[in-house]
């Protein structure tokens, strides 16, 4: 413990148990927006380097129009430190523009053609002209990780594609941000299910990722009567960007709710906040509690007839799903947090207000609870498996990374963030009253499978 | 060539071997040209993502018992080694073996500053932290894109820090940028831990090494050598120092293909007079019957080689006549790494089939190997077996084995690990990745794998109504191309 204690004074910046991709996993937020496709001037392994982290082994994703495989990418060389990659590129991305029926191209840069300075700006402006638009960011790894990287991606959107001006505004129209797709495993079951949430109160949700949205979705977003952004950080820049371009407001949810107190407290700020039919909201919360119990007490006795309880939890994960999941196991399930690592590398400037949400919890002592922020993602597990946890019925929440840990310790483990595992992610998500449900079940189930089903 | 261990790293298969990514021809034309330079590399002015050898070091470096590698580079060049951590942790135990442990990768993080002014200190206090974490037997440091372009002096803070730490401390160099072929990852690794982990050998041994990628399957295939009076050494994933240093007193080597493992078979017969067996490898009832003969040569045991080979023969050959009256005629497509591609295409004509085109990830023209005289395994194919057909040599380059796909419509598409078997099913083409090393040696490895594709070919419902739905990405002009329409202009070295 005490090594670990003068790492952190010391604020190392190397890592190990890698949850994060580098910044080209910004082509992972193209990818997911239908029929766009990155052309990278990158060498020739680093999609392969972000894949795993953030689709393969992260529950099993891969691309949907086009597979990764069949990326463009100008594999740099040797020869191009020399000579530079610039004209390779403009002969790529011309290539690109005949070989695939693509409705967006963005070439993006990693780090060594960022290094010896090739100019993907210019070689995009060579094709203002094109068929379809042909837009840029540079990605370089060592500048960011992918969530900086997601940021690149949509701030070029917004810059060099989206109108500089709105059109006729929807008032119900509610642009959707916050949710990283791929990055987040469980985003694509999320946003589904929170587009008929949001439709179900009367909005007009507008998502720009995964099936039959696309580009026409991104057309739509100046048009919008406000963003909601749904992370404690990540794309709080982008909602500013387009509230100082459009206007746009934007309502800030820092959590992707999991359960019922948080779902209901999210509908609520969400009625109020765009004016809408409080009565049909409260009607839509009580209907969706009651049915959440009903499913709760017919496993009830299940989980308390001769079985101990899994109640104190270390969670090793990304901002948002620390957040929402903490909220969720203490307000819901009664469950008290024992240290949570956030270890996507938030910038400093957040910090404060992430401690602040996990305040907003119902425990006697909120305060006290251990919020570590690394980047590191090893830190955790050192932790886990130098506490003593022998009279305590503790559970793990994080990646596939601390899933090995947690089997050789056998305590109680449910991957929640990436890389999720090597398995597939499917349908799953912790998003609302059903999301509850799932994580309660996966928690118990897994606590059963560990030996800490039946009491002796 | 020979190897020279006294170098910092290993060159790259270009350098050393004339290795290629771009050809399309026959496997006889393909095999003719058999030495370094003498084949001529097809660059590509179109290319799609590929693989690197930097990825490829670094995991085959963490897989082994008591490792640690610290990644000089920015915090992506790590990324895909998770992948390789829970596949380690996958394999079969056996008694006695350690508690499962992660892959130990640590990275350094070079930043947008360190660009600029160096991130040696980084890198040295990232591997004294690293090593006081987790005290490991050996570190490795890799260097990547990045800090090579940036000038790092990456081997002076090695020998600094071997000094200070008392423990091995070696560099595997595998920069993506110094090699178009993730191969070369491999041969970054060989070179290394042949540095640190092989000494003098005591004597020699009854023992045979095995290089590869996993142990998976040796349980079948221990029996046959014990006949040999033979013990495998598994230098795989998990694979200790001390197997490394009996694998110096064995009689022979060979490896799960050329790619992975020419380099330490060849290190082992250039230092310590291990012999390598290159030319046959003993996938299949063909492979196995000369690999085995060859080995009962070695040991002089040529008569029970003769006997075990009879037998096995004998207690498989009902399975494979089964197999082969269902298989017979159907038509396929290899896509696979350039060892295993040209085994399985003779695996695949053993059980009847038709293999109409083969795609190997790279081509060596030449290994590293002292004994000159013995031919690689595909030559040997293409000499003694007549094997010959279409063959092409792509770097993973999806967009071009897609219309090869669409040239040959093929009954189905055997690859492995490179996103081709899902652009097969997406377009209503059955497809398997195959299993490699043990689990396809010799008649029994013939009967599983005949097996496995009766079953794909078995029920195909689902590949068609999922093929049935798929509309092309692509243009019509891409749709309409020659395969072989990628290749820049000149032909270049
Ligand atoms: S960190 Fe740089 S070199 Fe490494 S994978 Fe990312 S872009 Fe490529």
């Amino acid at each position: 413990m005490e090594a670990i204690a003068c790492e952190i004074e010391s604020g190392y910046a190397w890592s190990e148990q890698q949850r994060v991709g580098c910044a080209v996993g910004g082509v992972y937020t193209a990818l997911a927006i239908e029929r766009v496709l990155p052309i990278m001037h990158c060498g020739p392994g680093c999609e392969g380097n972000i894949d795993s982290v953030m689709a393969r082994t992260n529950g099993g994703q891969n691309a949907d129009t086009y597979f990764e495989s069949v990326i463009p990418s100008t594999n740099f060389c040797e020869a191009d430190v020399v000579f530079g990659g610039q004209e390779r590129l403009r002969k790529l991305v011309d290539d690109s523009l005949r070989f695939y029926d693509a409705d967006m191209f963005i070439i993006i840069d990693g780090c060594t053609a960022e290094i010896v300075g090739d100019d993907i700006e210019e070689v995009a402006r060579g094709f203002e002209d094109a068929r379809v638009p042909v837009l840029f960011a540079s990605l370089p790894g060592f500048k960011g990780n992918n969530l900086w990287g997601h940021s690149q991606i949509l701030s070029a959107i917004i810059d060099q594609y989206l109108p500089a001006q709105a059109g006729v505004i929807n008032p119900k129209q509610v642009n959707v941000l916050g949710v990283v797709p791929f990055y987040d495993t469980f985003w694509a079951a999320t946003l589904e299910k929170l587009e008929n949430t949001l439709r179900e109160l009367g909005l007009e949700p507008n998502i720009i990722y995964g099936r039959r949205h696309g580009l026409a979705n991104l057309d739509k977003i100046p048009n919008a009567g406000f963003n909601l952004v749904l992370s404690p950080w990540v794309d709080i820049d982008i909602a500013q960007k387009l509230e100082s371009k459009y206007g746009t407001p934007f309502l800030h949810y820092p959590a992707v709710p999991a359960g019922p107190t948080e779902t209901a407290k999210f509908i609520r700020a969400v009625t109020e906040y765009a004016g809408l039919d409080r009565i049909k909201a409260e009607h839509y919360i009580r209907e969706a509690e009651e049915r959440y119990y009903y499913y709760v007490n017919r496993s009830i006795r299940w989980i308390f007839t001769c079985r101990v309880q899994p109640k104190e939890f270390y969670i090793n994960s990304s901002a948002v799903q620390a957040l929402s999941l903490t909220r969720f196991l203490v307000n819901d399930l009664g469950f008290i947090p024992r240290r949570i690592f956030i270890n996507e590398n938030v910038p400093e400037e957040h910090h404060g207000t992430i401690r602040e949400y996990f305040k907003e919890l119902e425990l006697d002592d909120p305060e006290s609870i251990e919020i570590i922020f690394t980047a590191d993602g090893g830190l955790c597990d050192q932790y886990v498996k130098s506490e003593d946890t022998t009279f305590r019925k503790t559970v793990v929440l994080g990646t596939t990374w601390d899933e090995l840990t947690a089997k050789v310790l056998r305590i109680p483990f449910v991957p929640v963030s990436a890389p999720y595992g090597d398995v597939i992610v499917g349908l799953k998500t912790y998003f609302g009253y059903d999301g509850g449900l799932a994580l309660m079940t996966d928690i118990y189930n897994d606590a059963a499978n560990k030996g800490m089903g039946t009491v002796n | 060539m020979a190897i020279d261990l006294r170098q910092t790293e290993s060159e790259t298969r270009e350098q050393r071997l004339g290795s290629i990514t771009g050809y399309d021809g026959t496997l006889e034309d393909l095999t003719s040209r058999g030495c370094a330079g003498c084949l001529k590399n097809k660059l590509r002015d179109f290319q799609t993502v590929s693989s690197c050898a930097h990825h490829h070091a670094i995991n085959q470096l963490a897989g082994l018992d008591g490792t640690l590698v610290v990644d000089h580079a920015p915090i992506g060049c790590a990324g895909a080694q998770i992948g390789f951590s829970v596949a380690k942790n996958r394999l079969p135990m056996a008694p006695g073996d350690p508690p499962l442990e992660h892959a130990k990768v640590v990275s350094s993080g070079i930043d947008e500053a360190d660009t600029i002014f160096g991130a040696i200190e980084k890198l040295k206090s990232t591997v004294r932290d690293a090593y006081r974490r987790h005290k490991p037997q050996e570190i490795y440091v890799t260097t990547s894109c990045t800090s090579a372009v940036i000038g790092e002096d990456v081997y002076s803070a090695v020998l600094e820090l071997r000094e200070e730490l008392g423990i091995p401390v070696e560099i595997a160099s595998g920069e993506g940028l110094r090699s178009k072929i993730w191969a070369s990852g491999f041969d970054s690794y060989s070179h290394a831990v042949s540095k640190v982990r092989f000494g003098k050998p005591e004597k020699k041994n009854n023992t045979i090494n095995y290089l590869g990628f996993a142990p998976s399957g040796r349980q079948f295939v221990d029996p046959l050598f014990e006949r040999l009076g033979l013990e495998v050494i598994c230098l795989t994933a998990g694979a200790t120092r001390e197997d490394f240093q009996r694998a110096t007193m064995s009689v022979a080597s060979w490896g799960q293909c050329s790619s992975q493992s020419n380099y330490i078979c060849s290190v082992l017969e250039q230092e310590y007079g291990v012999r390598y067996l290159q030319t046959h490898l003993p996938y299949g009832g063909i492979g196995f019957e000369r690999f085995f003969r060859d080995l009962g040569e070695l040991t002089g045991k040529a008569d029970i080689a003769e006997q075990v080979i009879a037998e096995e023969k004998a207690k498989y050959s009902e399975q494979i006549e089964a197999l082969k009256s269902k298989l017979t005629g159907k038509r396929a497509l290899v896509a696979l790494g350039s060892g295993f591609a040209f085994e399985y295409t003779r695996v695949l004509g053993e059980l009847g089939i038709d293999v109409v085109h083969t795609i190997a990830y790279h081509y060596d023209p030449v290994l590293d190997q002292n004994n000159i005289d013995s031919d690689l395994a595909v030559v040997a194919d293409v000499k003694e077996l007549k094997l010959n057909l279409d063959v092409s040599v792509n770097d993973a380059q999806e967009m071009e084995t897609n219309l090869l796909m669409k040239r040959y419509n093929p009954d189905f598409l055997l690859s492995r690990g490179h996103e081709a078997a899902a652009w097969a099913y997406r377009q209503g083409i059955p497809a398997m990745d195959s299993e490699i090393g043990f689990v396809i040696m010799g008649y029994r490895g013939l009967v599983e794998f005949g097996t496995t594709l009766v079953e794909l070919l078995g029920n195909t419902n689902f590949v068609r109504k999922f093929g049935a739905r798929y509309r092309s990405p692509f243009t019509r002009e891409y749709e309409n191309l020659n395969p072989f329409s990628f290749y820049r202009k000149e032909e270049a070295m």
